[in-house]
Formats: C-alpha cells, structure tokens, sequence
C-alpha cells in the first residue's frame, strides 16, 4: 500500500488550477477553458528514494473568496497550493488575507503560492507589482509551458512526507 | 539682620533638604498614580508578566492538572449520571428511533413477503422441497433470488478521502481516486443538507448499491452488485460494526493487516 497525502488546489476561477494538475498529471495542456464543478480527484504517485508517494490532489471549483469553499473539501488536507493568475490582479490582491484565513483554520498544514501563466507576463515588472502589494509568492509557473509545474508539486511532497 | 531674617534664614537651612526629598516622593507618588490608575499604563507594565505567568501555566497544565481533571471528570461522570442521560439522550434517542425504523422496515417486507406466498404454488413446492432435503425455507428463498454479491470494499479516512484499506472481487479503476470521489459525494451532500450531523448512507446507481457505514475518523463503504434486500442490508451492516470492533479499532494504522482481514472477513459475502 503506498503512503498517500491528500492536496488541496485553492484560488480563483480561471487561474489555472486544473491545467497545473493535468499538466503534471497527465502531461497535457489545451486552452480550452472547462469550468470545475465540484470537485475533480486526480492522483500522481512519485517515487523517492525507493518510497512510494502518492499524491492524491483534489481540484476544487475556483472560488472568489477562501471562506465559502466548502470546509468538508479541506479536512484532511496535508498540503494547500495556493494558485493565482498573474495576469489579473483580482486574482491575488487580497492573497495575503487568504493565506492568513488559510493559516488560521488549518494551521501547520504546509502551503504554497503559485503565480501561474508566467508565459504571458514580464516577469519583472510583475515581481516588482508583488513587492508593491507586499505579496510573496513561492512559484512561478506556466501550466502551458510546464514551467516550474512538477517543482511545486516535489516541493510540497518534501514538506508533507 | 533681624530676629525674622534670621529665623528665615535659619528655616532654609533647616528644611529645605526636607522639601526637596518631599517633592521628589510627592512626583513618584505622581508617577505611581498614572501607572496604577490610567489603564494603558499599568497594561504594560502588568501585562508582560501575566503572559509569562500564563505561557508557564500553559507549558505545566498538562502535568500539572492532567490527573486532577481526569479524576474529577471521573467523579463528576459518576456523580452526574443523570446530566449525562439528558445530555446524550438525544443523540442515542436519534439512533434508536433509527434502527427501530430499520428493524419495522425489515419486519414489514418479512410480513408482507409471506402474506403474498402462503398459498401460491412456489411456498408449496418450496415446503416439499424443504421437506425432502432438509434445508431451510429461508435458504431456499434465498437461493432463489438474485443474490446481492459484495464486489468491493473499502476503509476510508473520513475527509482526506484518503483509502485505509480495500478489496475488490475484481479489478477496478484507481482505488485512491474512488475513495476520493466517495469522499467528495459524501461531504457534498452532508454539506449541501445540513441536517445535523447526518450522514450518506447509501449510494444506489443501476444494479449497483453502495451501502455507508460511518465511524468517528473514517467510514467503510460497500459496493453491491445485484438486488439488495432490507435483511441482506441489515446483515452487512452488522458485520461492518462488527469488523469495525474487533480489527479497525485495534489495528487502525497497521494497514496491511487490514487489508488482509477486510478479505478473509468479507470474501464469502
């Protein structure tokens, strides 16, 4: 039996979350954008050092605000990826109140933050935009160009494994 | 100099040493009132001690009070028992009302089951048949219905989602990501009918039936193939509790053994 982690894909509609997932998943990447309904489960197992690990990821339905997500999708969670569209600003203006309510409720449960479609942006002036708006993000990734992609998923294994 | 001037003199001499160390206490004593009366104030000189005094307090509780309140929840359990009556008596009130509604159910269908057989031609060839090779009514019945066969079961974390154990009587498509829609489904539809502390118990789809058993950090589900009668249901239920007794409350995280007892336990179901 392999030793397996529920995690937890949370932010706004749009940003990208499914296309990360399959992305590391499965390998693939259409622009088609298919709304999550619900709540989609995927599993990728990785192996290290000999061990297996499963990550079992729950996509859930792209939400405006962290506090109406349904609590029940979270319980359980080892790991939270936090993902925002660095194209729109909507989608990370109020980041760092979503990670406090995240932190709060679900304290010494290890989270990432995610900038994804970094293939759209100038990087720089983005990151100067986040210094501005005192927001610290861990990843920048291009779910259409798999950049970073796999390396958000290794780096949150390491911490909850 | 006059005998006043002089007398002055002698005074500033005398008491002016006085009068200083006077005012000097009199501000203090200023200083101690706006500390003591002016609320701010006197937070911050208190307030960092009573934080050190509570993290202390917090740090020794634990061994401190541990068996004090243990001790005392133990006489007070013993000395309230009537409190704890009216306090649980709902909730077991709830599972009562439950299974009295199961057991009139399975009563009911008995009853009616026999109502409709008793002088059809099948109970009479059944008795025959009965009495010849010796088998039970009941068995003969069974044997003639399409019988429900468990197809898998699984042990499942309850919210993570995450599969405990499982057995299947044949292959299946990923196990974790079933439980894991199990899991979803389940929280659903306990959210979206927030009656309680209600749970999904059952799942029916075509010839399919997943019957829920739920238990406090996880649930067992069983998924049935062919027609599901309230007796079958009631047995399957029984022996999940009972699996739930002796293997899962002893052996919760050694999964393999689960997974090995899951089998032997269910196989022939």
């Amino acid at each position: 039996m392999s030793n397996s982690k529920k995690v937890v894909l949370i932010g706004y509609f749009g940003v990208g979350k499914s296309s990360l997932i399959r992305r590391f998943v499965q390998n693939i990447f259409t622009d088609d954008y298919l709304v999550t309904i619900g709540v989609h489960i995927l599993k990728k197992t990785l192996i290290a050092n000999d061990i297996e690990k499963t990550l079992v990821i729950w996509d859930i339905e792209g939400k405006e605000d962290v506090k109406t997500v349904r609590p029940s999708y979270l319980m359980g969670t080892s790991g939270f990826i936090y993902v925002i569209d660095s194209t729109r600003i909507h989608t990370y203006e109020n980041l760092n109140e979503e990670i406090k309510f995240i932190k709060n409720n679900y304290p010494n449960i290890p989270l990432i933050t995610v900038a994804n479609k970094c293939d759209l942006i100038d990087v720089e002036i983005f990151k100067k935009q986040l210094v501005d708006l005192k927001i610290e993000i861990d990843f920048l990734t291009s779910a259409k160009t798999a950049e970073n992609v796999e390396q958000i998923f290794i780096n949150l294994s390491n911490k909850i494994f | 100099m006059t005998d006043a001037e002089k007398l002055l003199k002698l005074k500033e001499l005398l008491l002016t040493e006085d009068r200083d160390f006077a005012h000097q206490i009199l501000q203090k004593l200023d200083l101690l009132e706006e500390t003591v009366y002016v609320n701010k104030n006197l937070s911050e000189k208190i307030n960092p001690i009573i934080d050190k005094k509570i993290d202390a307090f917090i740090e020794t509780m634990p061994s401190k009070l541990g068996p004090t309140i243990t001790q005392t929840l133990k006489s007070e359990i013993k000395n309230s028992q009537d409190t704890i009556v009216d306090a649980l008596f709902p909730i077991i009130g709830k599972m009562i009302k439950k299974y009295i509604q199961q057991e009139i159910k399975i009563l009911s269908d008995n009853i009616n089951n026999q109502v409709q057989e008793t002088f059809s031609v099948r109970k009479f060839k059944r008795k025959i048949k009965s009495l010849f090779f010796g088998i039970s009514e009941n068995e003969i019945v069974m044997s003639e219905m399409v019988k429900a066969q468990l197809q898998q079961m699984f042990v499942i974390e309850k919210g993570s989602g995450i599969i405990i154990a499982s057995y299947s009587v044949t292959e299946t498509i990923d196990e974790d990501m079933i439980a894991g829609m199990l899991t979803a489904i389940k929280s659903f539809v306990e959210d979206a009918f927030s009656a309680g502390n209600q749970s999904l118990e059952n799942i029916e789809y075509e010839l399919y039936n997943i019957q829920i058993q739920n238990f406090s950090s996880y649930y067992m589900a069983a998924v049935i193939s062919g027609a599901i009668d309230n007796a079958s249901k009631s047995i399957l239920q029984d022996k999940m509790m009972n699996f739930a007794d002796k293997v899962l409350k002893n052996n919760i995280n050694n999964k393999p053994i689960i997974s090995e007892k899951l089998e032997s336990f269910f196989i022939n179901e």
